[in-house]
């Protein structure tokens, strides 16, 4: 019972690791941008809603409000930092320091504004209830899976119908000839950035009511993310979110048996082996190099 | 007053030394590690353990210091030498993420949280010496290194892999000796300085050797001038006097001058970045395809 | 066809990339101290053939073998070390480095902290170089910021540099104007003089009736023709090919 315990506790975790690590696998093959700072947009989201929601406003506002603000956040991003240096044709480097400078600053602005340590809005949706014999279970679980599998398909729609998502996806696959179609690589960007950034909402504050947040907590996302995209296979957003799924499983079950930062280390153990021996990850085709 | 100077002095002796190294790296081989710090631990614990269990003496915790986190630099050599771009970048986040679970855990060898205590005062040939003069002749010898390597024919090789790998290596360079070569040298003189911090602190433990260290000395490396001799040295200097400098400004609460610190180094690579890529030293024609 | 009269050999050489035969059952012989030219249509192969050659590809069979040692299974820079340089169709300079350091780079092996061999010969090389080229001007200027016909000339400059016996050049006199023509076509006769043996891949047939000693015509991966420059160019099937003319 504690396995099953265990792997319906990691499903939980998955599916919002999934849900942000495919918001920042859908940036990373559009834009080929590696947006470091997508833990910021989750980091603010988050706190958005903690503030709105112990301040007494309507959780439906809240979570709006996390969707606005992280949006808005990557799409700053992508209009104010990212394209300048990309303009000057900065290399992937210049953009990495100034994503992870950008983070710096979000989570400690956040830590010393909201004080640092884990804050969580009470809710009762995380109050769990025995639903087998020792496993315990919180409607927050049912939540959690119902949002990814909503968005996860709304996305997948998208993609495939929409011709803004069927050129997203072509963007994925060879940037030069979206260009030579006269499309607007630029526009398409903004798309890519503001869908994947609201794709880290969601997940912020379904874990701002469960586990809550720290001003640390986007680094610990960001770092989850960037490890699915790599294990998932650059390019493929369902290896990304598989891998998130499995990363979140996978920490789950070694938290109770080790201790905390056992489980950050095994995921990147995986991703250390990953990029040694199939750095093409999951699903991906072209090696990397 | 003098032994606060000098022990900033000293700090800024060995940042000076894992910020030249890096460069080392990221500078001229174009091998972006953000896990220097692990090296500069490896280094850190060697010595330090050499000091408590044999003799104190500094040139051996260097040497063997050296050795440790030159041998273990394999680490990082192997991704570089697979994989590059943001794959290095993540690869090396891994390693520094394990290394700094196995600092905590392995609390034999490391002192695991509770770090390793009571390190005794450094000695050369018998006769206690600061540990100012150490580090500074070590970062003399270190920039020296780097600027005979830079001007020499290796540099010359590391920046023509840099420019064009396919080209340097069809000119009959052997690459992948080249780029282990030079991580070897980075991370083995981090060793040095984490060798000298664990005499010059007499206290070493995890904390010291973090993603949030290796991010400071990135930064250092960033703000002064990638592939620039003086550029690290500047960059050291100029975010080791920061929280020093915030420590007199009033009203800046104390409990927040590490927060306010990180703010301000955050913001200064981001927008380094954006209006000046190549840093303060740094030559605005090779800077840019960082 | 081998060891004294002919250094470099392929015999029966094939890639494929997914579904494209690339290169197929191509046999080759380079001459000693002669000009080989390889022309055929864009994407007939010859990039192919140099990358088999140079060991940046794994071919799928076949083999090349210089002074009838096998290269299959080398690293492109233990190809260059036995002697063989090559060009590249897009240069590939060290772009921020000075063009005096580009060639220096061409003269040093080593890849450790040290030179083994004479610096001075080294150096006198490097000028020897850089004089032939026509860029003792320039060695002073970055790679970044010289002019078309410059950049093509650093790149001769490092391969005269290396001193191989083998060049493989890629296209290195496409888009000259006349007078860079003539002193590029001096560099390759003083280099002939000297015994270097050269296999040129060339789209101009004005340039390759002027140099080639041999002619291999390449299309689709096969080499449909070999032989003298006089026959090759007048052979009324292969110009239809070439010109795009094509029956079947
Ligand atoms: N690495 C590769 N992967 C996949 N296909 C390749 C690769 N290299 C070459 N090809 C394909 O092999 C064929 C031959 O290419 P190659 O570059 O050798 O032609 P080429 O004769 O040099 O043409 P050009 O005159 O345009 O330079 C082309 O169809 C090309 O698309
Ligand atoms: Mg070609």
């Amino acid at each position: 019972m504690l396995f099953l315990q265990l792997l319906l506790g990691g499903l939980q975790t998955g599916a919002l690791y999934a849900l942000t690590a495919c918001g920042f696998a859908l940036i990373f093959g559009a834009t080929k941008v590696f947006h470091f700072a997508h833990g910021a947009s989750f980091t603010l989201a988050g706190y958005l809603f903690l503030l709105m929601w112990n301040n007494g406003y309507p959780a439906w506002l809240g979570v709006l409000a996390a969707i606005l603000v992280a949006t808005g956040f990557g799409v700053a991003m992508e209009r104010f930092v990212y394209r300048p240096i990309q303009r000057h044709e900065g290399g992937f480097f210049t953009v990495f320091v100034a994503a992870f400078g950008v983070s710096l600053v979000v989570q400690n602005l956040v830590g010393m504004w909201a004080g640092r340590g884990f804050v969580v809005a009470d809710s009762t949706l995380s109050r769990a209830t025995e639903v087998l014999p020792e496993v315990f279970l919180a409607p927050v679980f049912w939540v959690s899976l119902a949002v990814a599998a909503v968005l996860f398909l709304a996305l997948g729609l998208f993609l495939t119908r929409h011709p803004a998502g069927v050129a997203l996806r072509a963007l994925a696959q060879n940037s030069d000839l979206i260009r030579a179609y006269g499309l607007s690589s630029h526009r398409l960007s903004l798309l890519a950035f503001a869908l994947g950034s609201a794709l880290a909402a969601p997940a912020a504050v379904l874990t701002a009511i469960t586990t809550g947040m720290n001003e640390a907590v986007g680094h610990h996302v960001m770092l989850i993310s960037m490890a699915a995209t790599i294990v998932g296979g650059v390019g493929s957003l369902k290896g990304a979110a598989l891998a998130g799924l499995s990363l979140g499983v996978a920490e789950s079950v070694v938290l109770n048996f080790a201790d905390p930062q056992w489980a950050e280390a095994a995921s990147f153990v995986v991703l250390f082996g990953f990029i040694l021996f199939r750095p093409s990850g999951l699903f991906g085709h072209a090696v990397a190099r | 007053m003098t032994a606060y100077l000098a022990n900033l002095a000293t700090l800024a002796a060995i940042f000076g030394i894992l910020a030249a190294t890096l460069n080392v790296a990221v500078g001229y081989a174009g091998i972006f590690s953000v896990a220097h710090a692990v090296f500069f631990g490896l280094g850190a614990y060697a010595g330090a353990q050499l000091a408590l269990l044999l003799v104190p003496d500094a040139l051996l915790a260097m040497l063997v210091a050296a050795l440790v986190a030159g041998g273990l630099s394999l680490c990082l050599a192997l991704p570089a030498l697979r994989v590059r771009g943001e794959y290095f970048v993540a690869a090396s986040l891994g390693l520094q993420m394990m290394a700094t679970t196995l600092f905590t855990e392995a609390k034999g060898l490391t002192g695991g949280m509770g770090g390793l205590v009571g390190i005794p005062r450094p000695m050369v040939l018998g006769f206690e010496v600061p540990t100012l003069a150490l580090a500074l002749a070590a970062l003399v010898l270190i920039l020296l290194a780097t600027w005979l390597m830079a001007r020499g024919s290796f540099g010359r090789t590391l920046r023509a892999i840099r420019d064009a790998e396919s080209a340097a290596e069809a000119l009959g360079k052997n690459i992948n000796a080249a780029k282990a070569l030079a991580v070897a040298f980075a991370c083995a003189g981090a060793g040095v300085a984490g060798a000298l911090f664990a005499l010059h602190m007499s206290f070493v433990n995890v904390e010291s050797f973090t993603l949030d260290q290796s991010v400071l000395v990135m930064a250092m490396v960033i703000v002064g001038g990638t592939g620039t001799l003086w550029g690290p040295l500047l960059g050291a200097v100029l975010l080791l006097s920061l929280p020093a400098g915030l420590s007199f400004l009033p009203f800046i609460p104390p409990t927040e001058i590490g927060a306010v610190q990180q703010i301000i180094y955050g913001a200064a690579m981001t927008l380094l970045m954006i209006f000046r890529p190549a840093g303060l030293l740094g030559d605005m024609r090779t800077g840019r395809k960082a | 066809m081998s060891g004294a009269t002919h250094p470099l050999v392929c015999r029966d050489l094939s890639i494929s990339f997914g579904g494209v035969k690339a290169v197929q059952g191509v046999s080759l012989a380079l001459p000693t101290g002669k000009v080989l030219a390889l022309v055929g249509p864009n994407g007939a192969g010859k990039t192919t053939l140099f990358n088999l050659i140079t060991g940046n590809l794994r071919a799928d069979a076949g083999e090349a073998t210089l002074d009838d040692e096998s290269l299959i299974g080398l690293k492109p820079w233990q190809v260059a070390r036995r002697g063989v340089a090559r060009s590249f169709q897009d240069l590939r300079l060290f772009t921020h480095m000075t063009v005096r350091e580009n060639a220096l780079a061409a003269t040093e092996r080593g890849s450790w902290f040290w030179q083994t061999g004479d610096a001075k010969a080294r150096a006198a090389r490097v000028e020897a170089a850089l004089e032939a080229t026509g860029l003792s001007s320039l060695a002073e200027s970055r790679a970044v910021d010289l002019a078309y016909a410059e950049r093509k000339f650093l790149s001769m400059a490092r391969i005269l540099a290396a001193e191989a016996r083998i060049w493989l050049l890629d296209e290195p006199a496409s888009g000259l104007d006349l007078a860079s023509r003539i002193r590029f076509a001096a560099l390759l006769r003083a280099a002939t003089a000297r015994s270097v043996t050269i296999c040129l891949i060339e789209h101009n047939l004005d340039v390759v009736a002027e140099l080639a000693d041999e002619i291999a015509f390449l299309d689709r991966g096969v080499v449909l023709a070999v032989g003298e420059p006089q026959a090759i160019l007048r052979d009324k099937a292969l110009a239809a090919i070439y010109f795009g003319e094509r029956v079947a």
